[in-house]
């Protein structure tokens, strides 16, 4: 998908149906433009057999289905969560409706995390001393985690991003972020979160083109037990640059208004 | 008003800044060169001008060429928040729908921004919007044919103390100001950075924009002051606050009845 500019609308004009909602959300080709001189990506450990600390790079996800959050392994929602559940109205799976479709995401809202790490656009991942930087193509997000040591905040005022320290458990960087506001979801399906999410991210970079990501949400306002996720896998694309890929809301609304309504049944009255 | 929010940010008392100093050379503490290190969070000083008030003057209008037939008609259907032309409830800003302002109009905010150095690359982080923006170091040209974008492609290259950051391949849609002048897609960008000392970075916007401009707009420098107990703050843009504030604030404190498209 290199040198490919999709506009969002386009993709999705030439489709039809409830079907391929998951294909034109799913399938947003990524804006890399392939450049020769792209930063070398240089291991930090390079005892045989030991894996690279060093995850530096761009990475695609192998997979589109994104299942770096998988439904099927949730656990149970308390009813704060269910509530949050029942009234989020999402754009696929078997809860759509074409039309009524509220994620927050739609009118530009930050998704941020786990979210963000899930999309089937690339992200790309630059480490200097005391702070490693993900910068995510779709909706031209960035984060900062802080590896100098700091413990988490004690109190930290809600946010999107929250806040994430970083650290490295043998060949495993272990990412921690608490201070979550409660308004994007987790997922494509309206799974919620809570000001009470502990995030935990886990990587691996297998080979050198190769990077593990698993995501783990330890969320008890919303989940009665920790939500535990399988391994996704990334690959390393050494000559791709992020494209800029803002979300912009009348473009997000003129799209809703142009396709997804008309794709639908006529809205009940409420 | 939302250009003068004030700054979230958690200065961290008694926890300093992460250190990213990879400087190539020296630093300021050496007798004359200065410093090719340019990392760290940088907060304008205020305009002596209005004593306490950061004024972004950055982009100086009383600067600004004489506009192009096509400038003129872009910002004679500009309706800003500020200024002799403001219309409360009429605004047409499209950052007032959270569309990005990019570049140059983040360079000149009153939110702090923060640089990081890596090898080829430079970034930049605006605490408004949480914006960032990449300049590539690796000594490559600018693009021949860049696909229009709002942050545009950008290369950076020390010339001396300076480094000179240019830019093209914008898109036509944000404003280089709160005033409502335009850029077109044929505006070449020109910043040139310079650390005088340590804690203080100047910056010189210059715009060349031949479709809306006729001449170079040339803004005088502006100083900025470092910060090494900040971290930026998270500080999105989210359009339904953004629409509650306008029902709320800006369409009652205006005269007239809202513009049907705002």
């Amino acid at each position: 998908m290199k040198n490919s500019v999709y506009p969002l609308n386009s993709c999705a004009t030439t489709v039809r149906g409830a079907a391929v909602w998951l294909a034109v959300i799913l399938v947003l080709a990524p804006r890399a433009f392939a450049q020769t001189s792209a930063p070398a990506a240089k291991p930090s450990n390079t005892t045989p057999g030991a894996l690279s600390h060093d995850l530096s790079g761009v990475w695609m996800p192998y997979s589109i289905h994104m299942d770096g959050i998988d439904e099927k392994a949730r656990p149970p929602l308390t009813p704060w969560g269910q509530a949050k559940f029942d009234v989020a109205a999402p754009l696929v799976g078997p809860r759509a409706v074409a039309g009524k479709e509220n994620n927050p995401a739609l009118h530009c809202e930050p998704e941020a995390v786990p979210k963000s790490l899930v999309l089937p656009n690339p992200f790309e991942i630059i480490q200097i001393p005391g702070r490693m930087f993900m910068f995510f193509e779709q909706y031209h997000l960035w984060r900062t985690i802080w590896s100098d040591g700091r413990a988490l905040p004690k109190d930290p005022d809600p946010s999107f991003l929250g806040y994430s320290v970083g650290k490295w458990e043998g060949e495993t960087y272990v990412v921690d972020t608490i201070g979550f506001n409660d308004k994007p979801w987790v997922d494509s399906y309206g799974n919620p979160r809570s000001e009470q999410m502990h995030l935990t991210e886990r990587y691996r970079r297998l080979d050198h083109d190769t990077l593990e990501m698993q995501i783990i949400m330890d969320d008890p306002k919303a989940y009665t037990k920790t939500w535990v996720n399988p391994p996704q896998r990334f690959k390393l694309e050494p000559t791709w640059e992020i494209g800029e890929f803002f979300c912009i809301p009348d473009e997000e609304d003129a799209y809703g208004d142009a396709v997804r309504k008309p794709a639908g049944v006529p809205v009940a009255p409420k | 008003m939302i250009f003068a929010c004030a700054p979230m940010l958690r200065a961290q008392s008694g926890q300093t800044q992460a250190p990213a100093k990879q400087p190539p050379e020296t630093s300021a503490t050496t007798a004359t060169p200065l410093s090719h290190d340019l990392s760290g969070v940088w907060m304008q000083y205020p305009d002596k001008r209005v004593d306490g008030v950061p004024i972004v003057t950055g982009i100086d209008e009383s600067a600004r060429p004489p506009l192009t037939p096509w400038g003129q008609s872009r910002f004679d259907a500009a309706v800003p928040f500020i200024g002799p032309r403001a219309a409360a409830g009429k605004e047409n800003n499209p950052s007032l729908r959270c569309e990005p302002e990019a570049v140059p109009k983040s360079l000149i905010l009153p939110n702090p921004f923060e640089i990081v150095q890596t090898p080829g690359r430079v970034f930049m982080f605006f605490e408004e919007f949480h914006l960032w923006r990449e300049i590539w170091t690796d000594g490559r040209p600018l693009p021949k044919s860049p696909n229009p974008s709002y942050l545009g492609y950008s290369v950076g290259k020390w010339e001396g103390d300076t480094f000179v950051v240019d830019t093209i391949g914008f898109n036509d849609r944000p404003w280089v100001d709160s005033f409502g002048n335009p850029r077109s897609e044929q505006m070449h960008l020109t910043e040139r950075y310079r650390r005088l000392d340590k804690d203080t970075l100047e910056m010189q916007i210059l715009m060349n924009d031949p479709k809306a401009y006729q001449g170079v707009w040339t803004n005088a420098p502006r100083l900025f002051k470092l910060e090494p107990g900040w971290e930026l703050g998270e500080f999105f843009c989210v359009l339904d606050e953004e629409d509650d504030y306008a029902s709320r604030v800006r369409k009652p404190a205006g005269g007239a009845a809202a513009a049907p498209n705002p």
